[in-house]
Formats: C-alpha cells, structure tokens, sequence
C-alpha cells in the first residue's frame, strides 16, 4: 500500500474503534444494584426481586448484584451513589426517604437532585388499622373518641418523619383531634404492641397486615390511598371516609450516578420499562399490593421536585426543622 | 486521674443534652436520658477523683512505663496500618505492620520477621480472599 | 396426641435425603461464620437467598434455621481461644471462657460451650414446639414498661460483674450507655453526639466496640512485655482437652439456668441473644456458691451465656412462625424469606403449612445433634491454635478484627473506630476498668431509653405506669433485690465477723 492509502486506512481503523462510543449503550459486566437497607429490608427485599425478575425474564445480558450500603438513614447509600459519578454499571433503589432526609438531616453531603433520575417503580399504600376486638368500627369512630378525649388514643409508627406521623400529622390537623404517637424501631414491634392491645391503631402495610386480618386479629379502618386496593375492597379510602388529606406516597424507584451519558440513562429506563410490563412482575405488585407507580425519567425529575416542595411544607406543620 | 476525664466526658453529655428538647408533647425528648446519665457520671466520677486524693488510697504499684511504651507503639502501628490499607491495600499493611511486631516487639531476626509477614498475609489472601470472596481494600499492586 | 403425631411427620419430612444434606451445610455453614468475628447469620443468609429459590420452601427454611443456629455454635469458639467475640451474643463467653483457656482449660472450655449449646439448643425446640401458641400470646403482653423492667435487670447486673471497684463498673457502664447514644435518635430524629460526621449517624456498632475493647485491648495489654513465645498452657493428651466430670457437674444448673432463660427472651421480639446471655450469666453467679471465681474461668460462667444463645433461636422463632412478627435482625430476613416464597407469615402459618412446621422443628433436633458431633472432635484441633507463638498469633487476631469489621460495614472510618476502641480497651484494663459493663451498657442502653420513652408516650408522662402493671413491677423488684444483693452480702460478712470477734 501507498503511504495515502495506508494513512485512509489507519482513520478507518480509528473510526471503527471509536464507533462503540456512539452505539447504543449495553452494559458489560454485572450491574451494582445499591439498596440503602441492609439485606432484609424493604428495599433490599424489592431489590433482590427484581434482579431475580431480571435474570429470568432474561431482560439484561448480565447480573444484578445487589450491594448493601446501610447507614446513616440512607445517607450512606446516597453518599455512594453520588460518589459513583460516571460509573454506568451501578443504579440504586431510592425510597421516599432518599427525598425526606436530606431536607432535615444536616450531615447530608448530597440530595436526590444529585442523581440521575431513571424511573418510579411502585407506590405503597397503607392501611389504618385496630385490633380486631376495637370498638372502633370507622375511622370516625376513631376521630370522634380523639377529639373527645384528647391524648388518650395512642398510634404505634417508626420515627416523627415517618409516613405513619405524617398521616396522623394530616389527620390531626384536618379534624382538630389529637392522640399520642409512641415510635417503635421495627414493623414487628409495632405490630405486637397493636396486637397486645398496648396501642390502639396504626398505620400499616398491606402485606404486612393480611395476614393478621385473615387470622382475625386485625381489621383494617381505612385505606391511605387515592383508590382503593384490590384485596380490601370494602375499605374505604381516606377522602371517602370524609378526610380530604393529601396523600404522600411512599415511593420506591431507580436512580443512577451523575455525570452518565443520555443513552445509558434510556437504556435502564427502557429496561425497567420492560420489566414492569412482565406478567412476573405484575403478579409480584398484586402479592404485594403495591400500586404501579410508574414513571419515566423525566416525570420522575419533576415529581422529586414536587415531593420534595410537599415534604416540606408537611414537616414545617409538624414542627419538624426543615433546613434544605 | 482517669476520674477527672470522665468527670469531663460527663460535663460534656450534659451540656449537649440540654441543648436537646428534655420533654416534649410527644413524650420525652432526646435531651432526657442523656442528661440523666450524664450528671451520674459527673457525680461518680467526681468521687472517683476524690477517693483518689484521700491520703488513706493505697500506693500504687509504679507504672510499668516501658511497658505502656511498647503498647502504646503496637497501638500506633496498628492504627497507621489500618490508615494506610486504602492507601497499600489490605494484604501490605497487614505484612508491614506483622513485620514490625515480629521484628521490632519481639525482637526476631530480620529473616523470620519477613517469612512470618509473608506468611501471615497469604493465609489471610488464601481465606479471606480466594475462599470467601470478600472484598479487601487494593493497593496499587493489585492486592 | 396432635403434637406427637406432628412430630413423627416432621421427622419423615426432616429425615428425607435432601432436607439431610441441606440441613448439614446449614449446620456447617453456621458454625464457620460463627467462627467468623463480624459476618453473622444475618447476612449470610441474604446473600443465601438466591440459592434457595430453586428448592422447596421446607429445604429452604431447613438449611436457612441450620446457619442461624449454628452460627451461635462457632462463635464461641473465638470467644474463648482468642477473647475475639465470633458473634454479638458470645461477647459474654469471652468473660470466662478465655480464662479458661488461659489456664490450660482451653478445650475444656470449648466442649462445655459445645454441650451447653446442645442441651439449650434441644430444650429450645422442645419449648417451640410445645409451648408455641401459648407464648405468642404471653409475647404480646409483654410492651415498653416490661422490657424497661427487664433492662432494668439487666443492668443490675452489673453489680455482679463489678469486682473490686463498683464506681469503675458504673461509670464503664455509664460509658457504654452513651456509647449506645450516638446515632439518630428513634423518636425525634435528630442526631445526637455524631460530631457532624454521617458515619455516625448509625451509631456505633456493637462489634467494633466489643472486638476492639476485648480482642484488642486484651493483645496490646500483652504487648507490654516482651514475651518469650508460647500463648497459652496446652494440655497434651485428649483426656485433658475435654471437660472433666467435675466440671461437667458443676454445670447442672447452668444448663438449666442457660436454656431457660434464653428461650423466654427468645421469644420476646426484640430482647436478643446477647441479654439473654448476659441475665443467664448473672444470674449463675449470682445462684453460685463460689461468685467470686466469676471472671477467673468458671466453667459455668461458659456454661449459662452459651446455652441462653442457644435457645434463644428457637424462642425467636416463635413470635416468627406463630405470628409473623420478627424479633431480631436474622428473624427479619427470614420474614422476607417467606414471603419471598409465596409463604404468609402470620398466625395462620403453622395451619395452613404443618409440614413446614413440624419439618423444621423436627429438623432442628436433627440439626443439633449434627453440630455436637461437628464440634466436638473439631475441639483439639482448635486448641492446637492456641500453641502457636504469640509473634504469630498476634499480628493474626489483628487482621482477623479489621476483616471482621470490614466485612460488616465495607468502612475504613470503622476499622479506624476499631483501632480507637481497642485503645480504649487497653486503657481500660490498665486502670483497671472492667470491660462486661461498657459492653452492657452499650447492649441494653438503646433499647432501655426506648422502652423508657415509649412507656412514657403511652402513659403521657405517667411514671406510675412502670409499678402499676404486674409483669414490670415484678421484675422492678428484683431489680432492687439485685442490686441490694452485694449489701446483703457485706452485712452477712460483717455479722460473721463480729460473731468471730465476740465468740
């Protein structure tokens, strides 16, 4: 060859090599699925579903590892993803408290609009509810004995942030009733304290609930949500029970490190976009109860904003320090 | 002497504490535990100080102060190694600071300080690292 | 008898080849992360999971309960050969159990705790699967002001563990409860003593404490002098290397004591196996004709923790399987195992799933059987550890501690706080501060301050509610009667002495 032709050739050669850069984005090695809980939490409970749900509906050409980064209420896990900047193999399951903690805790390096949005996945509702024996048969029931005696009525929940105080927060507020809150660590605490009859509601989960119910040791009073749920069809949500509260979602979605290029963002989201579209996965939202929240990456930017704006304004009433 | 600086952790969880809400509608704030057990701490460590001033105290048996030297020198390589393990990853540090035991605490020949070393830090590689895949912090040589 | 013939079900179900094979690497499996300081059950079993979704949920649930129990198996193991707690609940083992070693009784001390976990461990299914029902309900009874009651007890303890100075021993305690603080507060969510740094914001973690104070502070104590190089006294022949009879005697009550105790705080959700150890523990000593050998390497002192955290397994399970409700870490990925199957957990498990249930329980004897004839001839193969030179031995316990911590929290900043606390523990023992109070302290200091406020909470501010209901106002009082023991004590001292004099 001609020295031209050989130069025509070494820029082909170039070109080709450089052609992956612009093709479309697939990953290469085992994907980093990062939870904030360790393993048995919610979180990573939903994470190791889906990479399960993944794997079978063979949906990506490789493996989800799921990596346990607790601690600090999640921040940790924030911090990390942040910190991840770039890296197009890890994506990470966000809660609604990914969005609550940064507005209140002042260790918090980073907040949710650091990341890249990809998509909302569910949303979970709740349930209020009493030990089967109560006397309270309606919500209003519930209300009416709180106003009359206030402080006397107790509710079991996690911490003052947590969905159950909002609720009771709202709940107050818009009926001008008022009973005490005592928090307790873990699901399973809160769940024996209704149960032994210590507390006299709470705001609960439908799995976690069912069974009890089905046991006949619970009944459910009302559904926190904006319909109600396939497997309580008889209860009637907040606002058709006459409390017209907002209700915050407890959400759960995916979330990638900054500084990633647009089609590696697309590629995920078309992947969970396939996922929640599978049969296995529909069913897994019905076992569950858990809503389809679906989002795409840009309506879930705009709902950070959203939440974000309405937390703030929830935690102000409930005279929680708001300082971002 | 050390009831003096517990007497001062004391004050200091006090202090904070009563920064903190003691009580509030919701029941008792964060401040009230701590505050409670802070000022126990004060108290009895305050006592401790006393007790220790008291011309009846017995004779303390002199302080092996060679002793805490050498301790103290073991503490100090340990924590340095354990800052460096980013730095030279895990494996090198555990070697270096298994070196500086054998050799300088104990006082063996060069040659069996490094094979101890060595040593030490393929078992742990072996185990660890090949038999239960952990993820040990690398150094820039790969392990 | 509907119990009997559930039994003989299970047996057919836990006997069958499959269910074997997986129980025993359950089993072995447990006892090497046992043995493991840091790694626990908990997360060996999430990183499990996936491999048990191609079995049935029975087989599952069989090697999944092997790991949990047998881990409270290995991990005395380096409690008691290299003052490392293997896991959270072996803390207490160390106390006597590395004394023992000390003393030569290293292997002695290894197959009493094998023992002791086997008879507790069996008296724990039993309970399970006699008593389940019933003490789902006595669980539910049990809210706030009891378990404040019951910490309260716990902390009496420390009276027991004081030795010569009760100041020191309060004050460690004292230290261990703000320890306990550090983190995010439950209630109010405000962060307390992190210093602005969000690697605090958890709290410190109870193994960095307890292998820093105890495993570290205990070598560089020995650090001090210049050592010629043999550890510790190892017995030679077999005979020695096993628990005598004697020893074995002076057990009896232990046993009892050990499985008791830790199947009921078993059962409670929440209370764990590390104050099920430390209340058995107490307790022995306090029971005992000789307490003052306490701390000196009784074999009881290894006898009454090891058993507690033994039948504290199959206690938890029992709010798990009747009710659904986890109790611990471990329990609560066994929840999510569940309904990861398909299984609903709740109080109609056990009806709608009897061969779950009866396959498990029957398993669990099957499974402790394994891990006694695991253990035992494993003991003189451990002991020979112990023969290794201490410029060996050392730097090894060093590098064991920073992957123990590392594999828990995959955090430099911990294994910094590792090197501070093993600081701390050799401070503490030169000014002769016992260690078991901060570790006590540091226990029961969260969940005390909880159970405190949310009594609280519920009586709206009322401290009468603590005294007013029967289950915490008994155990107030023994409380007080604990710590007025050593009172009790002195007088009697006292009094013999002046009969002495004037006689």
């Amino acid at each position: 060859m001609n020295f031209r032709t050989s130069i025509v050739v070494a820029a082909c050669a170039a070109a080709l090599a450089a052609a992956p850069a612009w093709a479309q984005f697939k990953p290469t090695k085992p994907v980093e699925l990062i939870v904030h809980t360790g393993p048995g939490g919610g979180a990573d409970v939903l994470a190791r579903f889906m990479a399960q749900v993944i794997e079978k509906e063979n949906l990506a050409p490789v493996r989800f590892q799921v990596n346990n980064k607790s601690g600090g209420g999640g921040l940790t896990a924030m911090a990390y993803v942040v910190e991840k900047k770039g890296d197009t193999h890890a994506i990470a399951v966000f809660t609604g408290n990914w969005m609550t903690n940064p507005l209140v805790r002042k260790e918090a390096k980073y907040t949710i609009k650091d990341m890249s949005a990809v998509s909302r996945l569910v949303l979970e509702p709740a349930l209020i509810a009493v030990k089967a024996d109560s006397k309270f048969k309606t919500l209003k029931d519930l209300i009416d004995e709180a106003k009359k005696n206030p402080k006397t009525l107790k509710q079991s929940g996690g911490s003052l942030t947590s969905r159950d105080n909002v609720v009771r927060q709202l709940l107050m507020k818009v009926t001008g009733a008022d009973w005490a809150y005592v928090s307790f660590k873990g699901g399973g605490e809160r769940i024996a304290a209704l149960l032994g009859g210590h507390v006299n509601l709470m705001v609960v989960e439908p799995q976690e609930a069912g069974e009890h119910i089905k046991g006949g040791n619970m009944r459910v009073i009302a559904t926190v949500a904006e319909k109600r749920l396939a497997g309580f069809p008889n209860v009637p949500t907040l606002k058709e029970a006459g409390y017209d509260v907002p209700i915050v979602p407890q959400v759960r979605g995916i979330v990638m490190p900054p500084g990633v290029a647009p089609d590696v963002v697309a590629y995920y989201e078309d992947l969970f976009g396939r996922m929640t579209k599978t049969a296995t996965w529909k069913k897994y939202l019905e076992d569950q109860q858990f809503e389809d929240g679906y989002m795409n990456a840009a309506e879930l930017s705009k709902f950070f904003d959203v939440f974000s704006t309405q937390m703030r304004g929830i935690l102000k009433e409930a005279g929680i320090k708001v300082i971002r | 002497m050390s009831g003096a600086v517990l007497a001062a952790l004391g004050a200091f969880i006090v202090s904070e504490a009563w920064q903190w809400t003691y009580s509030s509608e919701e029941g008792p704030g964060p401040g009230f535990f701590p505050l409670w057990y802070g000022i126990v701490m004060v108290v009895l460590s305050l006592l401790l100080v006393a007790k220790s001033l008291l011309p009846s105290a017995t004779a303390r048996k002199g302080t092996d102060w060679t002793g805490v030297g050498r301790a103290l020198g073991v503490w100090a390589a340990f924590a340095g190694s354990v800052a460096l393990m980013n730095v030279l990853g895990f494996l090198t540090a555990l070697a270096l600071l298994t070196l500086f035991i054998v050799a300088v605490m104990y006082g063996r020949p060069l040659k069996v300080a490094l094979a101890v070393a060595v040593g030490n830090a393929a078992g742990f590689y072996l185990v660890f690292g090949l038999g239960l895949q952990l993820n040990l912090p690398v150094g820039p040589l790969g392990f | 008898m509907e119990v009997f013939s559930g039994l003989i079900h299970g047996f057919a179900v836990a006997l069958q080849p499959l269910n074997l094979f997986w129980c025993f690497v359950g089993v072995f499996l447990g006892t090497v992360i046992g043995v493991m300081p840091g790694l626990g059950p908990a997360a060996t079993i999430a990183m499990l999971l996936p491999l048990t979704f191609n079995m049935p949920p029975t087989t599952a649930v069989i090697m999944l309960a092997g790991i949990y129990y047998g881990a409270k198996y290995g991990g005395s193991t380096t409690a008691i050969l290299l003052n490392v707690p293997g896991e959270s609940a072996s803390v207490v083992t160390c106390l006597d159990g590395y004394q023992m070693a000390r003393k030569g009784r290293g292997g002695a001390a290894l197959g009493i705790a094998a023992i002791s976990s086997f008879v507790a461990g069996t008296v724990g299914v039993i309970g399970l699967m006699l008593l389940a029902p019933p003490l789902a309900k006595f669980a539910l009874s049990f809210s706030s002001p009891e378990y404040f009651a019951l910490m309260s007890m716990g902390l009496a303890m420390v009276v027991l563990l004081a030795g010569d100075s009760l100041v020191k021993a309060l004050l460690a305690m004292l230290l261990g409860l703000w320890l306990a603080g550090i983190g995010i507060d439950l209630f109010s969510d405000d962060s307390r003593f992190t210093f602005g740094i969000s690697e605090l914001l958890d709290g410190v973690d109870f193994v960095i404490v307890a292998i820093g104070v105890f495993a570290l502070g205990e070598v560089l104590g020995n650090m001090e002098k210049r050592g010629e190089g043999t550890l510790l006294p190892v017995p030679k022949g077999l005979r020695n290397l096993l628990p005598t009879m004697a020893e074995l005697k002076d057990c009896r009550f232990a046993f009892l004591n050990g499985s008791v105790i830790g199947f009921i705080i078993g059962v409670l959700p929440g209370a764990g196996s590390t104050i099920a150890s430390f209340i058995s523990y107490g307790l022995e000593k306090a029971v005992s004709k000789h307490p003052e050998k306490f701390g000196t390497g009784v074999p009881e002192g290894v006898a009454a923790p090891e058993g507690a955290n033994n039948s504290e397994t199959g206690g938890s399970l029992v709010p798990l399987l009747t009710l659904g409700i986890p109790g611990s870490a471990t329990t609560a990925i066994l929840l999510a195992a569940f309904i990861l199957w398909g299984l609903r957990p709740g109080p109609l498990m056990i009806q709608d799933n009897p061969e779950l249930f009866w396959g498990l329980v029957a398993s669990m004897y099957v499974g402790n059987i394994m891990l006694l004839v695991l253990n035992l001839p494993l003991i003189p193969l451990f002991a020979q550890i112990l023969k290794l030179r201490e410029f060996i031995l050392y730097p090894v316990i060093f590098g064991i501690s920073v992957i123990g911590v590392y594999s828990v929290s995959g955090s430099l900043f911990d294994c910094g706080l590792l090197a501070g606390f093993g600081l701390l523990g050799y401070a503490m023992r030169r000014l002769d501060y016992p260690s078991a109070p901060l570790i006590l302290g540091l226990v029961l200091g969260d969940a005390m301050e909880s159970a405190l406020r949310q009594s609280l909470m519920m009586s709206q501010g009322d401290l009468s509610i603590l005294v007013s209901r029967p289950m915490s106002a008994g155990m107030l009082v023994l409380t007080v009667i604990l710590l007025l023991l050593p009172l009790f004590r002195k007088v009697n001292v006292w009094r013999i002495k002046a009969i002495e004099e004037n006689g």
